[in-house]
């Protein structure tokens, strides 16, 4: 019997109204992309599509990672975090923001940040929007960036034409979802799957995760070592790359205080956000590049994004009988 | 029509732990009778560790290591590596008043500053009295000194720039602009409000620390008084001095919540000649067990001494058994010194143990028990991992297994050296415990020393990057072994005077205390670190934890604070060669 007849949308959102074929589409990409693969070497357990197989759930997960790409930090600029938030903010397309993690930096005419947005949002859940109502999509970007979006903003060429993800409003201009070519849903999927080869790894110690990012290495050995204890392992509905949370601890005004609470879930909800905004309340005297984190003033995106915590839900159990 | 999903149960509302005053006081009273006799007991016929001259096998293929002859070995501070672990010791924090006289100050006391070489010599006279007496602790003693010193005395005594070309920025900025950085209190209100420290506050910023280490008390007060005397008539301005002291008797080594510390320890790599196994961490594995590439013995990992020697090579963070380029960013005099981190930290014992008696209540569980897995460890040092159900204290006191666990996957038997006397490890393995039941993800050896786990910054060779080295030493009168202390003794302050070398003190110390040590969600989801775990949320300090029960993990709130900042500074240790020659000159 199968445990999950309809995959849920990531924190369970619902842009579109119930019932719309959209929520029948996004079941059916999901189940595609959790195929169930049997683990090898010395994982004896499996990754598994919950809408197929029948697991009584043991024990839940979250896989948790930092938003900052850690390979911008490590190993090249272990002694220059300033240069690291440099390169993760201004590289082209947030092409090095690869920890299912993206942000956008706006600034004032003096060039001091006044607000950055943090997404988890993926651009497979944006394409299949778009795919059902293009109407929806426009909305949703005029609410999320600018009222000045209009559909051809958003589109390859002319009308219907395709979904552009590299358009101005989610690039230069603005963020929505990610755009980095690795940070899709159907990646993260894949990384969760494939985990399930240990080769003849015993423990972490014998595991070579190679990517230098943090989001590799935790998924690899967390769904491994379930694995090799014979467990079936899968990712938890909703079924969504989410921000688990956010610490503004030692972040201080221009007068030394402690700063209030300016983050913005705009998109989720607590432990599953999807989008955050950090920006300070009109009247306030300062914006956000006038913050301090620890003594030294917000300068770039990354320095916040340092603080995010982001997290896949996973839940490993034994085949029910 | 849509199945239904089985899903865990979800685990009720927080704990709320309540017991009357009188219950609590009682339970306490029993604890602090019972609890010394929960110490470490050595294995028959062992007198820890014993190798006599034998330090080690080499791993064929291994990379090279880098061999620190004489010349380097009196260069480097001896606390810094191999360390003091000395059982009286005083902490001086000085202020600048007048910088000529403080370099005549410091030309005098660069000759009395303990070297690598000095404290390496005794360690291993130690290690070869103890297998010719066939006694723990043969009679040897000694009295040394390091001292350390701010980047604003460096600024001083040198030059501005140099201090600028220290590349870490949070030494350059201070333990009192980083305090609330690390959840310390926000309000003023607060004890540990960096406005309250004794030292270490806005405008009580100590320029040097001076640490006095001895065997023998006496020689402590002796050399302590010299040092004060010379430094007095330098015009140096004494802000603040704290004795610490090992807990006596059965309790030494213990910190005053009656655990057993310092137990798990890194190993610098090095070696102290080109001959073959001559490493200054001695090897107990044998080189035909895998694990010796990265292990000193079971527990002990091998870490390159650029973690904590500036301009030496680092641990490869991609790798856990090779090095990485060494770093650049100081002063080409400061090469060989290290980061120092001195924290003095307050300990409210019936604090501590009135919220595990209460909250061991709540669950049902004994309240030793229940503080044991706030820690990691049994009172004696024995892994909750090894030994679920009670301490053990033959397990504590085999150093060949009480650190010898992971936590992601079932332990295996190390293959060790022959070790005269060592009847092996026959302790049962750990078995893994990735989702936190038996050691739970909030438990303090779990937050700073996450082993085999993968992190929120990936994998156990970035963990290795974090580790730092612990020197501290308790201070103030125990509460345990002493029958029904009174509500004086109770109200007097103890607490432990914390002290860490490293490379940086940014991505080691800094990034232990507030990414994991603080944090609810790193490395894993499950709470805060109930010992040393500090958190203010605009001004909010309440923390929690998820603690395992058979019915699913249930919250308990933790409002009191029993280890509060009291004082302390980031300071940097250089190479002796440049306290008369470089800041002294």
């Amino acid at each position: 019997m199968a445990l999950v007849t309809r995959f849920d949308t990531p924190a369970s959102l619902r842009d579109l109204p119930v019932g719309s074929v959209f929520y029948d589409n996004w079941h059916a990409f999901l189940a595609g992309g959790l195929v169930t693969t049997p683990g090898s070497g010395t994982a004896t357990g499996e990754f598994y599509d919950a809408s197929e197989i029948n697991v009584d759930i043991l024990a839940e997960r979250a896989l948790v990672w930092m938003g900052f790409p850690r390979r911008v930090l490590l190993p090249s600029r272990r002694d220059d975090h300033l240069d690291a938030y440099m390169t993760a903010d201004t590289t082209a397309n947030r092409a090095v923001q690869d920890e299912y993690c993206e942000w956008f930096v706006k600034r004032n005419a003096a060039g001091k940040i006044t607000k950055v947005t943090i997404v988890t949002e993926t651009p497979e859940y944006w394409q299949h929007l778009w795919d059902v109502d293009r109407a929806t999509v426009v909305n949703l970007y005029k609410t999320l960036v600018s009222p000045a979006v209009v559909e051809a903003d958003l589109r390859t060429g002319g009308p219907g034409s395709a979904y552009n993800k590299f358009n101005r409003w989610n690039t230069t201009d603005g963020i929505v979802h990610f755009i980095q070519s690795i940070n899709t849903l159907g990646a993260a999927l894949g990384l969760a799957r494939g985990s399930v080869a240990t080769g003849a790894a015993r423990d972490n110690y014998e595991m070579t995760p190679g990517a230098n990012t943090s989001v590799d290495p935790r998924v690899i050995l967390d769904v491994g070592a379930l694995a090799r204890k014979g467990l079936s392992i899968t990712l938890r509905d909703p079924i969504g790359i989410y921000i688990a949370g956010y610490d503004d601890t030692g972040w201080t005004k221009p007068d030394g205080s402690p700063v209030g609470n300016y983050w913005t879930i705009v998109r989720g909800s607590p432990g599953r956000i999807l989008r955050l905004e950090y920006k300070v309340p009109a009247g306030a005297g300062f914006v956000v590049g006038d913050i301090r984190i620890g003594g030294r003033r917000i300068e770039w995106g990354g320095q916040v994004a340092e603080h995010i915590t982001c997290t896949l839900g996973g839940v490993a159990g034994r085949r029910a009988r | 029509m849509k199945a239904k999903r089985k899903v865990v149960a979800k685990a009720p509302g927080p704990i709320e732990p309540s017991l009357s005053a009188k219950k609590l006081d009682t339970e306490f009273q029993k604890i602090v009778s019972t609890l010394p006799e929960l110490v470490a007991k050595l294995p028959d016929k062992m007198h820890l560790s014993i190798l006599g001259t034998d330090f080690g096998a080499e791993v064929p293929g291994a990379e090279p290591e880098p061999v620190y002859n004489a010349t380097a070995r009196g260069d480097i501070q001896g606390n810094i590596v191999p360390g003091f672990n000395k059982d009286h010791q005083h902490f001086l924090f000085f202020r600048i008043r007048n910088v000529a006289r403080t370099k005549q100050w410091l030309r005098w006391i660069a000759p009395l500053v303990t070297s690598m070489e000095e404290v390496l010599a005794f360690v291993r006279a130690h290690r070869a009295l103890r297998k010719r007496l066939g006694v723990r602790e043969p009679p040897m003693c000694a009295a040394w000194i390091n001292i350390a010193f701010s980047c604003e005395a460096i600024a001083r005594l040198v030059s501005p720039a140099d201090a600028a070309a220290f590349g870490d920025h949070s030494f350059r900025q201070g333990l009192a602009a980083r305090s609330t950085f690390l959840g310390d209190p926000t309000r003023r209100s607060r004890s540990g409000h960096r406005s309250r420290w004794k030292v270490g506050g806005p405008n009580k910023e100590a320029d040097i620390l001076v640490i006095v280490a001895a065997d023998d008390a006496e020689d402590l007060v002796n050399l302590v008084r010299n040092v004060k005397r010379r430094a007095a008539a330098a015009r140096l301005r004494l802000l603040f001095e704290q004795r610490g002291d090992t807990l006596p008797g059965a309790l030494r080594g213990h910190e005053h919540f009656g655990f057993k510390d310092g137990v798990s320890q890194p190993g610098v790599r090095g070696k102290v000649s080109p001959a073959a196994g001559d490493f200054i961490t001695p090897r107990y594995i044998d080189p035909a067990d895998s694990r010796a590439r990265f292990l000193a013995k079971p527990g002990q990992p091998l870490l390159w001494p650029g973690q904590f020697l500036l301009g030496e090579p680092r641990q490869n963070t991609e790798s856990i058994s090779t090095s990485g380029p060494a770093a650049t960013n100081f002063p080409r005099w400061a090469a060989l010194g290290s980061y120092v981190v001195c924290r003095r930290l307050r300990q409210d014992v019936p604090a501590f143990w009135r919220f595990a008696i209460a909250s061991a209540a709540a669950v049902g569980i004994p309240a030793t028990k229940f503080a044991s897995m706030l820690v990691g460890r049994w009172p004696s040092g024995a892994p909750v991992l090894r030994t679920p159900a009670a301490d053990d204290a033959v397990l504590a006191g085999d150093e060949f297994a009480n650190n010898h666990f992971m936590f992601d996957d079932d332990s295996r038997p190390s293959v060790l050296r022959p070790i005269p006397g060592y009847p092996g490890d026959a302790h049962a393995q750990a078995q893994a415990d990735m989702l936190g039941a038996v050691c739970p993800h909030f438990a303090h050896i779990r937050k700073t020393n996450m082993r085999d786990g993968a992190t929120d910054l990936g994998k156990p060779s970035d963990s290795l990057t974090r580790m730092i080295l612990r020197r501290g030493i308790p201070f103030g009168r125990p509460v345990f072994g002493v029958r029904r202390p009174s509500r004086r003794l109770l109200k007097q302050e103890r607490g432990l005077m914390f002290l860490c070398y490293g490379g940086t003190i940014e991505d080691q110390f800094e990034f232990l205390t507030r990414r994991w040590v603080n944090s609810p969600l790193q490395p894993n989801v499950g709470g805060h670190d109930p010992i040393i775990g500090q958190r203010d949320t605009r001004g909010n300090r309440t923390r929690f934890i998820d603690f395992p029960t058979a019915a699913g993990t249930r919250r308990i709130r933790i409002r009191r604070e029993w280890v509060v900042p009291t004082g302390g500074g980031y300071f940097f240790a250089p190479p002796i060669k440049a306290i008369a020659g470089v800041l002294g000159a």
